[in-house]
């Protein structure tokens, strides 16, 4: 039986407005070589200069992932020649990473590991390359965006762990204000090591570059392994090489033969003076990181929000940073997720707009939560309401009479009908006195056909308890 | 002590720059090299006064820039000092290895 043992490599581009050593836009998506200035292009004579704001960022992503951090650090050249780079080298960091020695805790099969973080340095991204049959296009908006790169130690053994492992990551840097983190437009790029052994010893290792999405790291995994341990179980030996996935085909194919590190030829960058980091910036840091995921989560499960319907909110950050509003109201926050999670995010998606960008102010919010709760207005009302909800600036109140909807919760008036209903209905309220608890259900669905809906729920139900009690 | 650099060195070097040398070349550059290489070896046995690593010429520490976009370049400006352009695209030749 082999044993799979797998390392993961991620970088991550940091929401910042410029980039890392110049001062040209940060913007993914822009026409093509229009976010670009002379030290993008490494033009001769320019010089590097640092970004406060990706000093910031990665040390916020360093002491997330419970690093050291490396109060006094330096940049390094990383030198290869490839169009993608026209100054010739990277300037990375090699020797004094931003963070050392940190950790991640995955939750995997109901059980809590620990993945061991080697490093997590600062690095410029490269230009993005098209390729075509006799030509590549280069487009040098990508060059210069400021990157992490997270290293783990080899501590994962399984596909699964790894998924689990790079979900955890994406979740911290998307709610840490770290990167957008989307994987399918690169903005999260995952290299996976992996080797298989029967033996305490580690078999010869293949990284595979760029996998493209998280569901993708799983499948890739697999099939690496299973190539890997065909080529075992024939004799043959493993190529420690750099491969890609291939989703279509699940299939992974060799791109290059490694080079050495010290091809590389690194050495420290000498445009970039020492960088220090002194406690008061590692405690501002520290201090502005907001509620995580994993905080939010622990608090809607026990505001009474399912594990289920928690998951879903931290699924959508908006969702998620709106609900936060209400935390500290007296408002039903189960009703509250509901809503957002059922029609308001319906509303949403198809119109594809954030929370934010509508008229949903949070007194509106708290308004039509609580006129719900109190069985003032029922689902179906506020289905009606919605649209206007969302892009009306009217109170709850004016678009309820704006809409000619009348909420019936008179209890004389609503005490008639219910006298009627039960006169009409002498089997049902038989079947009640019977035991058929049921029974009050049918009654309450003929109270609100006759009402057309408009009859507070919350009042019918106790006036027809009463009566039936009788 | 061999007053050259091996073939196999230059050749690694040459492919490292992603250069093609003729034989006449390897055989000039791996005495050249070799010269370069001693007198690296001659400043290695400088004695510092410090044990501390000296990375720039200044002592001073990294001043950081703020996050503010400053100025661009018009794709256009670009294009007139690239060999190859195609619309807004650089255009270089197919990068195989990719």
């Amino acid at each position: 039986m082999y044993t799979k043992t797998i390392g993961i490599e991620i970088h991550v581009e940091l929401k910042t407005n410029t980039k890392i050593y110049s001062n040209s836009i940060n913007g993914y998506g822009k026409t093509a070589n229009s976010n670009v200035n002379v030290v993008d292009l490494g033009y001769p004579g320019t010089l590097p200069t640092l970004n406060d704001a990706v000093i910031r960022t990665a040390l916020k992503a360093a002491i997330i992932l419970n690093c050291d951090i490396n109060k006094r650090m330096h940049f390094d050249r990383k030198n290869y020649f490839y169009p993608d780079l026209p100054k010739g080298y990277q300037i990375t960091q090699a020797e004094t990473p931003i963070g050392v020695n940190g950790y991640v805790d995955i939750d995997v099969n109901g059980e809590t590991k620990r993945i061991r973080i080697h490093d997590i340095h600062i690095e410029e991204d490269t230009c993005k390359s098209i390729h075509y049959k006799h030509h590549s296009f280069l487009d040098f908006n990508r060059a210069g965006v400021p990157l992490v790169e997270i290293v783990t130690e080899a501590d994962m053994h399984s596909a699964e762990e790894a998924m689990a492992y790079v979900e955890k990551l994406r979740e911290l840097f998307l709610y840490a204000d770290i990167s957008d983190c989307k994987i399918e437009e690169g903005s999260m790029r995952c290299d996976v090591n992996i080797s298989i052994s029967k033996t305490d010893e580690l078999g010869v290792r293949a990284e595979i570059k760029n996998i493209g999405s998280i569901s993708s790291v799983g499948k890739a995994i697999n099939r690496e392994a299973a190539r890997q341990e065909e080529l075992l179980e024939n004799g043959k030996e493993v190529t420690f090489a750099t491969y890609r996935y291939d989703e279509k085909k699940d299939e992974t194919i060799m791109m290059r033969v490694k080079e050495a590190g010290n091809d590389y030829r690194y050495f420290p960058e000498p445009d970039i003076p020492f960088v220090e980091l002194d406690d008061e910036i590692i405690k501002e840091v520290t201090e502005s990181i907001p509620m995580l995921a994993s905080e939010r989560r622990k608090i809607y499960v026990q505001r009474g929000i399912s594990e289920l319907n928690a998951n879903k909110i931290i699924q959508n950050r908006d969702i998620s940073d709106y609900l936060n509003n209400f935390l500290d109201t007296d408002i039903n926050l189960v009703q509250a997720s509901n809503l957002l999670l059922g029609d308001i995010s319906a509303y949403l998606n198809k119109e594809e707009k954030s929370i934010f960008n509508t008229k949903l102010d949070t007194n509106k919010f708290i308004d039509v939560v609580n006129k719900l709760d109190k069985g003032e207005i029922n689902s179906k009302v506020f289905k009606d309401i919605l649209v206007d909800l969302m892009e009306k600036e009217d109170s709850v109140d004016e678009i309820i009479s704006s809409k000619g909807i009348k909420i019936i919760s008179d209890p004389e008036e609503l005490k008639k009908i219910v006298l009627t209903i039960l006169e009409n209905n002498q089997n049902s309220v038989n079947d009640y006195k019977n035991g058929n608890e049921r029974a009050i259900k049918f009654l309450m669905g003929q109270i609100m056909k006759e009402t057309k809906g408009s009859a507070n729920p919350e009042l019918v139900n106790k006036l027809l308890e009463e009566e039936l009690k009788k | 002590m061999s007053d050259s650099l091996t073939r196999e060195e230059v050749l690694h070097v040459a492919r490292l720059a992603r250069i093609k040398l003729t034989e006449e070349e390897i055989e000039k550059y791996s005495h050249q090299l070799k010269t370069l290489m001693d007198d690296v070896d001659k400043i290695k046995e400088v004695k510092l006064n410090s044990e501390e690593r000296v990375i720039t010429p200044t002592e001073e520490v990294t001043v950081c820039r703020e996050d503010v976009a400053g100025e661009m370049l018009d794709p256009e400006e670009i294009m007139i000092n690239v060999p190859n352009s195609n619309g807004n695209f650089v255009e270089v030749p197919v990068m195989i290895d990719e």
